[in-house]
């Protein structure tokens, strides 16, 4: 199992950093903590506000897209684009579930992983254990939690 | 056998017997000489058999063009002209018809995007009628679309109903969406299907005005579901129900093609009829013909009303219930003594250090509890932009790095048990009959009420202290006079009754607008304009009842008024109960003293009992006591409330 999951991260970070080098600006620091595609729009304008956000994807072709169009990101990666977007846009509610071991989005990381069903506990478990070297610092981006991921998986 | 028949039933519905007798004769020869079939004397054979076919007329042809029947002919609903081929397409359904197949076999056709691509639900739906020989047509595939599938792998669709939202205008009576499920067997990951209007617009009112009059561009748009989850959920903290729908994997395949045509194409956006729920129904039908879900509804669709009828045509197979931030903090503190909530209030405004708590001795479980009543707390208050993002991450770590040595919990420790869904709540429509005695005069009352919901109605499937009221009208008999009168005509009427407590500092408001009847001067009871805000508290105590208070000013208007208006201040309370499931009470007084205009002091004070009788049925007993320019009015009356 470890050894799927190493392999899905590896490539996703090789293409993500071999895209980055080539495209990315060196600011390119990804999506942090308290990151809110829809924060600040509540009250009685929040329709108006979500309608325009929703507005900003009518840009887009017929596919996923993501709510982090602000967000720096990796260019050229396709291979676990999916990943990528997945973290960037819900760095706080993963954040929250590895904290507890359990939830929804830990699922959902370990589907976009690849790391079978059997094998999910001691994931979370290790994942739990190990969120402070994961979510580092308050400054942590998509990219690095990604990465931080793949030590702590590899490391045993 | 009943599921062959659902699927295979838009095929019954499109073709006809005639049609499909005169579809084996015409095709058959189609069948044996697609040699000789090339280039234009093909296209016109095509074009021939369409006609001869009446495809124009066909129910299938109307759904993928949003063609409805309105007072003056056959229009399409949607307004952009780049849907359209035919310059008379919004209009001709037979114009549009021919335009899309010559489109089809179009050498110029924009190799980017041909059209093949670009209307692919109206080419796989042309090619299976007119038996269409794709290696005659230029491009002969959408390859794009099929890769497409394959890289998404759609599996399943579900109806999303996130839930009434009170505080915003445009989505008081809830929102529909619909999600595709794919491969990956994760929900977050589903895409979410969604129309809405898109504007700039910040200005509440314009917004509403500008939304009743189709001032705005709709359009569908396709998100990533956790983005809607973000949204409704953690943002705007509205509880979410999913209902999975029962679409065959080609069903659901058509439910995308449809809406990959629709992609960017707009229709002016009505609040009323033609809105977010109403444009989806298009999809739904598009995937499954026989349902008619597009036929359904008339001047208006409320979004919960969408459900139940596809709910009535048998496309509903479960109901699942996603709480919002505020329902999962209020379950987590109900787990909780009142210390632990303290403990979690304080790590929250920073004079615990989460750290500090582990070394408390307290149960673990206590510890962990407290520690995720925090950061959901957290979590809400950064939402509703009450903590800077600083201050957020800073303590949102420090809690999560705690919680982290803690382990894990029962995965069911935070199950929160489902409410009644909103679809198994009263209906939108009430029609009430009653009588009543006004001092020494009796008379009789029929009452209606267009939309939706009051407070002294049953509130399963509803959310508690909202009401939403939308056309109420009032006609009197009495039986003195033998006359007939107009009692009241409320326009609007909302109320948000939210109530407060350590952890959510909510108001509560109101606003209506309408007729209503008022002692004046004149010792006659007169009609009255009135528009009528206001702002208060509320709480909520041991068993579950409502104390509420609102400070409140009123502006009236009407002839009858000394200088023709009266402008008030004033304020009201009162108390709503459960005192059984079916059985609810509310006691009120308002008091408003009129300082400008037509003087008095105006008092009111009213007893309400509702009994459930049915879901869709009850009984109101009202007494009530009003006093103005000095002469009092006593009332009392019954009646009976049906919901249609």
């Amino acid at each position: 199992m470890k050894k799927l999951v190493v392999i899905v991260l590896a490539a996703f970070l090789v293409i993500t950093f071999a895209g980055a080098s080539f495209a990315a600006p060196k600011d390119n620091i990804g999506c942090g903590l308290g990151y809110m595609a829809f924060k600040g729009k509540d009250g009685l304008l929040s329709q108006t506000a979500a309608a325009t956000t929703n507005g900003t994807s009518s840009n887009q072709t017929f596919g996923i897209t993501s709510g982090t169009l602000e967000c720096n990101k990796p260019a050229n990666f396709t291979a676990n684009e999916k990943l990528n977007k997945f973290v960037a846009d819900n760095m706080d509610n993963l954040a929250v579930d590895i904290a507890r071991g359990q939830g929804e989005y830990l699922n959902t990381l370990a589907v976009l992983l690849e790391v079978p069903e059997g094998e999910r506990a001691p994931f979370y478990a290790k994942l739990q254990t190990h969120f402070s070297d994961i979510y580092t610092a308050e400054t942590v981006t998509h990219v690095d939690v990604i990465k931080n991921i793949e030590i702590v998986v590899t490391s045993s | 056998m009943k599921k062959c028949l659902r699927r295979y039933g838009w095929l019954r519905e499109t073709i006809s017997p005639l049609f499909f007798l005169l579809h084996f004769f015409v095709a058959l020869p189609l069948f044996a000489a697609p040699v000789q079939a090339t280039g234009p004397p093909y296209l016109s054979t095509v074009l021939e058999l369409a006609h001869q076919k009446k495809l124009y007329q066909e129910r299938y042809w109307h759904i993928l063009l949003h063609y409805k029947r309105g007072l003056f002919g056959t229009r399409s609903l949607i307004d952009d002209e780049a849907f359209f081929l035919s310059k008379e397409g919004k209009h001709n359904p037979e114009a549009e018809l021919n335009a899309t197949i010559r489109a089809f076999f179009r050498n110029g056709d924009d190799q980017s995007n041909p059209s093949v691509c670009k209307f692919i639900a109206r080419y796989t739906w042309l090619k299976e009628q007119l038996d269409l020989d794709p290696s005659q047509l230029p491009v002969p595939e959408c390859k794009r679309f099929t890769e497409l599938i394959d890289q998404i792998k759609p599996e399943s669709v579900s109806l999303i109903f996130p839930t009434t939202y009170v505080n915003s205008p445009a989505s008081m009576f809830g929102h529909t969406l619909l999600i595709v499920e794919t491969a990956s067997k994760s929900k977050l990951l589903a895409y979410a299907i969604n129309y809405s209007a898109v504007t700039q617009e910040t200005f509440g009112p314009l917004f509403a005005i500008k939304g009743l009059f189709g001032y705005y561009k709709g359009y569908y748009s396709i998100l990533p579901y956790y983005a809607k989850i973000q949204e409704y959920r953690d943002v705007n903290d509205r509880d979410i129900w999913e209902y999975p729908l029962n679409l065959e994997h080609e069903e659901v395949i058509r439910l995308l093609m449809h809406t990959y045509e629709l992609n960017l194409i707009y229709s002016n956006y009505y609040f009323f009829d033609e809105n977010c729920s109403y444009q989806l129904l298009f999809l739904l039908d598009a995937a499954r013909p026989s349902l008619g879900l597009t036929d359904q509804f008339n001047l208006w669709v409320i979004p919960v009303d969408t459900i139940r009828a596809a709910k009535k045509s048998g496309l509903i197979t479960g109901t699942f219930y996603r709480p919002s931030k505020s329902t999962k903090i209020k379950h987590i503190a109900s787990l909780l003594p009142q210390d632990g909530k303290s403990k979690a209030l304080s790590i929250v405004r920073g004079e615990l250090k989460a750290e500090i708590l582990l070394e408390q001795n307290i149960p673990k479980e206590e510890k962990i509890r407290i520690c995720d009543l925090a950061s959901e707390y957290l979590q809400y208050l950064y939402a509703k932009d009450e903590v800077t993002q600083k201050k957020y991450t800073n303590l949102f770590l420090s809690i999560l790095q705690a919680r982290s040595k803690l382990g894990a919990m029962d995965e069911n420790e935070y199950h929160i048990r489902r409410p009644t869904p909103p679809d198994e709540g009263h209906l939108s429509n009430r029609l009430s009959l009653g009588f009543g005695i006004q001092e020494r005069d009796l008379f009789q009352e029929v009452q209606y009420r267009a939309a939706y919901h009051d407070l002294n109605d049953n509130d399963k499937g509803y959310k508690e202290g909202a009401q939403i009221i939308f056309g109420n009208v009032a006609l009197r008999y009495y039986f003195p006079d033998s006359k007939l009168r107009l009692q009241g005509l409320d326009l609007i009427d909302i109320v948000s009754i939210a109530p407060r407590d350590e952890f959510f500092q909510n108001i509560s408001w109101k606003v209506r607008t309408g007729l209503y009847r008022r002692v004046l001067a004149d010792d006659r009871d007169d009609l009255l304009y009135r528009l009528n805000p206001g702002g208060g508290f509320a709480f909520e105590d041991g068993w579950k009842g409502l104390w509420y208070v609102f400070m409140e000013t009123e502006l009236d208007l009407g002839p009858d008024l000394q200088d023709n208006y009266a402008v008030g201040i004033g304020g009201s309370a009162g108390f709503i109960g459960k005192v059984t499931d079916r059985w609810k009470i509310h006691l009120f007084v308002r008091d408003i003293y009129y300082g400008l205009g037509d003087t008095t002091n105006s008092l009111e004070l009213a007893f309400l009992q509702n009994f459930t009788i049915t879901t869709n049925t009850s009984l109101t007993a009202k007494v009530s006591r009003n006093r103005s320019h000095g002469s009092h009015q006593n009332e009392a009356s019954l009646s009976f409330g049906w919901f249609f």
